[in-house]
């Protein structure tokens, strides 16, 4: 005969798991356990839901503290939120500060495993979320596999001293640095791009991924001239291995003419330049990358959102910041329908709202791999994919990981379970789901998810009770969503 | 190995008073635009070797050049790439037909636009946005509840699948359970099935992988099926196909599976009779010749279709690669094929017959191919729904069923 929900959670409660804890315990006593999270209303929910990895408790009470709309301004001011809890824990990667001179040292593996690492430790525990979902949109919009020739090295260079510096700031500035990218140049075989023997791989993408899109009406001649202007504007090797160079006797200095203008011969090493300038002059760039920038930070169907934010693209030459502030503060946000969340989120999501300690190891690495976001892997230049039905293949992958999150059988992570039920507070034994679901989901659970919880658990002893409805919380279809 | 009556798994999914189930499809799909003049070559169209002085693949009978570097002739025009010897047992057999010069009217030479309109079967970015496999299995039902119906090898389902009928991703047999213990596992994929019925999206993908994790642990406790003994080649490719091969043989109402093989963008150091491309090629035919193996009797039910979405320019770049064509190249592998012949009008590569910056020209639309394949092979007449702005004419390459 099962036991009835209140007597299984009290026996839980009892049983040692919980409430016996002796760090809870000395927590309690010291005053230092969290208060449960502030209910804060829907709007602020779904908003941060989007703005974050996935709302941590602080986020909450800072958001209903200012307002979401001081928030959103301070999240867009990423620079003046200090970082210190996330700028300790980077110091176990020192690869991070390692110059190009010098990353041929390192084994490629470790510096991937080092640039995963880090990015995965930004996600859980930096405080500039917004910031760091930027850097994850435009890692995708610029995207390179650190699967081919030396980008195992070289993206963690482009990572820190391309995306990161740019991402809330000039799209001119992060255009021609990524322009200028050796590991862009390589990835994209610019390298071999020399006159008379042209390769118009890095031409195409820079067109049809990087600024005007494929439906610009833009030519295969077009892509041809592009391609001349970057002959020559290729990587160097031996001493200068990973390094930006540029070939004069490669380059092609004829006149040359694409997109309605013209660029004049003789114009060397300022070719690419040229280009650049060309391609961020054209109308159809402000369109393309604010539509993209809408759909990754809104939704599908948002054609009039779309618009407005090109017009502020296109006015601001670029102004990335206030572009998202448009993007971000509209009626739209509010009323959009929600996103999957994709692997990264979810994983990174998970483990910050409950305030996990992981060194983000290979395992944590693997589970996202699964869930199919192998982070710097995506195999084509077009980054990983956008719309939902790419990611809901994927539920078995997130299932696995929900149980053996919250069973603890992740090597490299580990989450305080009792402290975490116990933070809900000691009112009585429902708080113990409650307090999860609402860290969580941004609510305690509907009748149907609590009816669901509770028999599932009763069938099991209370040892093994809270980590399974843990697991359930995070597997559902709910938390699937932001 | 739980060894299953063959009988049962057809017996609970093939209800009566429904259509008959055709061939099973398998779409193989070569992610990046494959060289194919490098893998049919025609070795008797004296331009391809103008146009490729380094990267072109020796005649059969080029005495300069070693026997393992040199085409096997097909017909005294085409010949095989040497990596792609695998495959000649079939083509023996003539359970391989080619079509070639063969591809989509797309002219954007965009991998990602033109993946999106193959995949979809469509000639516009206008048009339905399922898959042209989801549009065929919604329009031709079988009475097939199998959770197995169709599969997408990978994380995620291939853009073909999507449809009104879920199709399931599926990296690898072996890692389909939830990793709990066996009792939390139970509990948790029940309290699941609860959840997931409420979801408007997720609900299909929830249940059906729910009724997935029960149907292996039914069909395969130890999460292995037994295969013909064939060796796959290393990786995910082979893996993926010997998964596919084993179910199908299994007969747990498997009709449609997509598997993907990438790294064709071959723009830089393809090599030519060994290197780079000769890698791939030897992973797909290696693969295809190991899954036909498995398939034994069952390749009588089985049809596979391998394709790209465009061609690679006539000539090679300074790189010593490829950049992006038009015109492409099609195999059909099954037994109803009829097979030991190259399908398709030549245009030829002479400098007016190239279209473009340089390239092949299509003789043949994709959708002939494919169209007959869903027509006579998987028996579903109602091409309209599977092309809608497109119809198919018959390349005459397979029996009907």
């Amino acid at each position: 005969m099962p036991l009835s929900r209140r007597s299984f959670l009290a026996a839980m409660l009892a049983s040692g798991a919980l409430a016996a804890c002796a760090p809870v315990r000395e927590q309690l006593a010291s005053g230092r356990v969290a208060a449960p999270p502030p209910s804060v209303d829907g709007q602020i929910w779904r908003a941060l839901s989007r703005l974050t990895f996935a709302p941590h408790p602080a986020e909450r009470e800072r958001a209903a503290a200012i307002g979401l709309a001081g928030w959103v301004e301070e999240q867009l001011t990423p620079e003046r939120l200090g970082d210190a809890e996330l700028a300790w824990r980077l110091q176990g990667v020192p690869s991070l500060s390692v110059d190009v001179s010098s990353i041929y040292e390192a084994s490629e593996a470790d510096i991937i495993a080092d640039l995963r690492r880090a990015t995965l430790l930004r996600a859980i525990y930096s405080r500039r979320q917004l910031y760091e979902l930027m850097v994850d949109f435009w890692s995708d919009h610029f995207s390179i596999s650190v699967a081919k020739g030396d980008g195992g090295w070289l993206k963690l260079l482009d990572d820190r001293d391309v995306v990161r510096p740019h991402a809330l700031g000039s799209f001119r500035d992060l255009l021609w640095a990524s322009m200028s990218s050796p590991a862009m140049l390589g990835y994209l075989d610019n390298q071999q791009n020399r006159a008379g023997s042209p390769n118009e791989n890095y031409a195409r993408e820079l067109l049809e991924l990087h600024t005007l899109g494929v439906t610009a009406g833009y030519t295969q001649r077009d892509v041809q001239e592009v391609a001349r202007c970057l002959t020559g504007w290729g990587v160097g090797d031996g001493p200068f291995r990973g390094q930006q160079r540029f070939d004069a006797a490669a380059h092609d200095d004829g006149p040359k003419s694409l997109l309605g203008a013209a660029v004049a011969a003789g114009g060397g090493a300022r070719d690419p330049a040229l280009l650049c300038e060309i391609l961020l002059a054209h109308p159809a760039t402000p369109r393309f990358i604010a539509a993209k920038l809408v759909r990754r930070f809104v939704g599908p169907g948002q054609s009039a959102l779309e618009a407005s934010a090109a017009a502020v693209f296109a006015q601001t030459g670029g102004d990335i910041r206030a572009t998202m502030r448009g993007v971000l503060l509209g009626p739209e946000q509010d009323a959009a329908p929600p996103r999957l969340k994709r692997p990264l989120q979810l994983v990174a999501g998970a483990l910050r709202q409950l305030d996990a300690e992981t060194d983000a190891g290979p395992e944590l690495i693997g589970h996202l791999a699964r869930m199919g976001q192998p982070l710097f892997a995506w195999p084509t230049p077009d980054g990983f994919p956008e719309h939902d039905t790419a990611w809901s293949g994927a539920l078995l992958q997130r299932w696995q990981f929900a149980l053996a999150l919250a069973d603890g059988t992740i090597p490299g992570v580990t989450i305080d379970l009792r402290r975490l039920a116990a933070r809900a507070g000691g009112d009585g034994p429902d708080a113990a789901l409650d307090g999860l679901a609402t860290l969580l989901h941004g609510a305690p659970p509907t009748p149907e998810i609590r009816r669901v919880l509770l028999e599932t658990a009763v069938q099991h002893t209370a040892e093994d009770g809270l980590p399974l409805a843990l697991a359930l919380l995070l597997a559902a279809p709910a938390y699937q969503w932001r | 190995m739980l060894a299953l009556p063959r009988w049962m798994p057809r017996l609970a999914f093939a209800p009566p008073k429904t259509a008959p189930r055709g061939d099973a499809l398998v779409c193989v799909f070569l992610r990046g635009a494959a060289d194919v003049l490098n893998m049919v070559v025609p070795h008797g169209d004296d331009s391809y070797y103008t146009l490729r002085p380094t990267l072109a693949i020796a005649r059969p009978d080029d005495r300069r050049t070693t026997q393992a570097l040199r085409a096997t002739d097909l017909d005294g025009f085409f010949g095989l790439h040497p990596a792609l010897a695998p495959l000649l047992s079939l083509w023996q057999r003539r359970e391989l037909a080619i079509v070639h010069a063969c591809g989509a009217p797309d002219e954007s030479r965009s991998h990602f636009a033109a993946m999106d309109l193959v995949e979809r079967g469509v000639s516009t970015g206008a048009g339905p946005p399922s898959g042209w496999i989801g549009r065929h299995l919604a329009a031709h039902d079988t009475g097939n509840q199998s959770p197995l119906r169709a599969i997408g090898i990978g994380e995620a389902t291939q853009r073909a699948l999507y449809g009104p009928v879920n199709a399931a991703a599926l990296t690898s047999i072996a890692d389909f359970h939830l990793g709990g213990s066996g009792r939390e596992d139970a509990a948790f994929a029940r309290a699941l099935a609860g959840l997931y019925e409420s979801d408007a999206v997720l609900a299909s993908g929830g249940r059906a992988t729910i009724e997935l994790l029960s149907l292996l642990e039914r069909l395969a406790p130890g999460r292995t099926l037994a295969g013909g003994g064939a060796i796959y080649p290393a990786g995910d490719f082979g893996t993926g196909l010997a998964q596919i091969a084993r179910l199908i043989v299994a007969e747990v109402g498997l009709e449609a599976a997509c598997i993907d093989l990438g790294g064709w963008d071959t723009h830089v150091a393809q090599g030519g009779g060994e290197g780079l491309m000769a890698r791939l090629l030897a992973d797909l035919a290696g693969g295809l010749a190991a899954m036909r193996t498995d398939l034994g009797d069952a390749l009588a039910r089985t049809t596979v279709v391998v394709m790209s979405e465009f061609g690679r320019r006539a000539g090679e770049n300074g790189g010593l690669g490829t950049d992006h064509g038009h015109g492409s190249m099609m195999m059909v592998i099954g037994g109803g094929v009829r097979g030991g012949r190259v399908y398709g009008a030549w245009p030829g590569l002479s400098r007016e017959r190239l279209v473009g910056p340089g390239d092949l020209a299509v003789t043949t639309d994709y959708r002939d191919v494919l169209g007959e394949v869903v027509l006579r092979r998987l028996g579903n007449s109602r091409l309209d729904l599977v092309f809608p702005d497109y119809a198919p004419a018959l390349v005459e390459l397979c029996a009907p069923l």
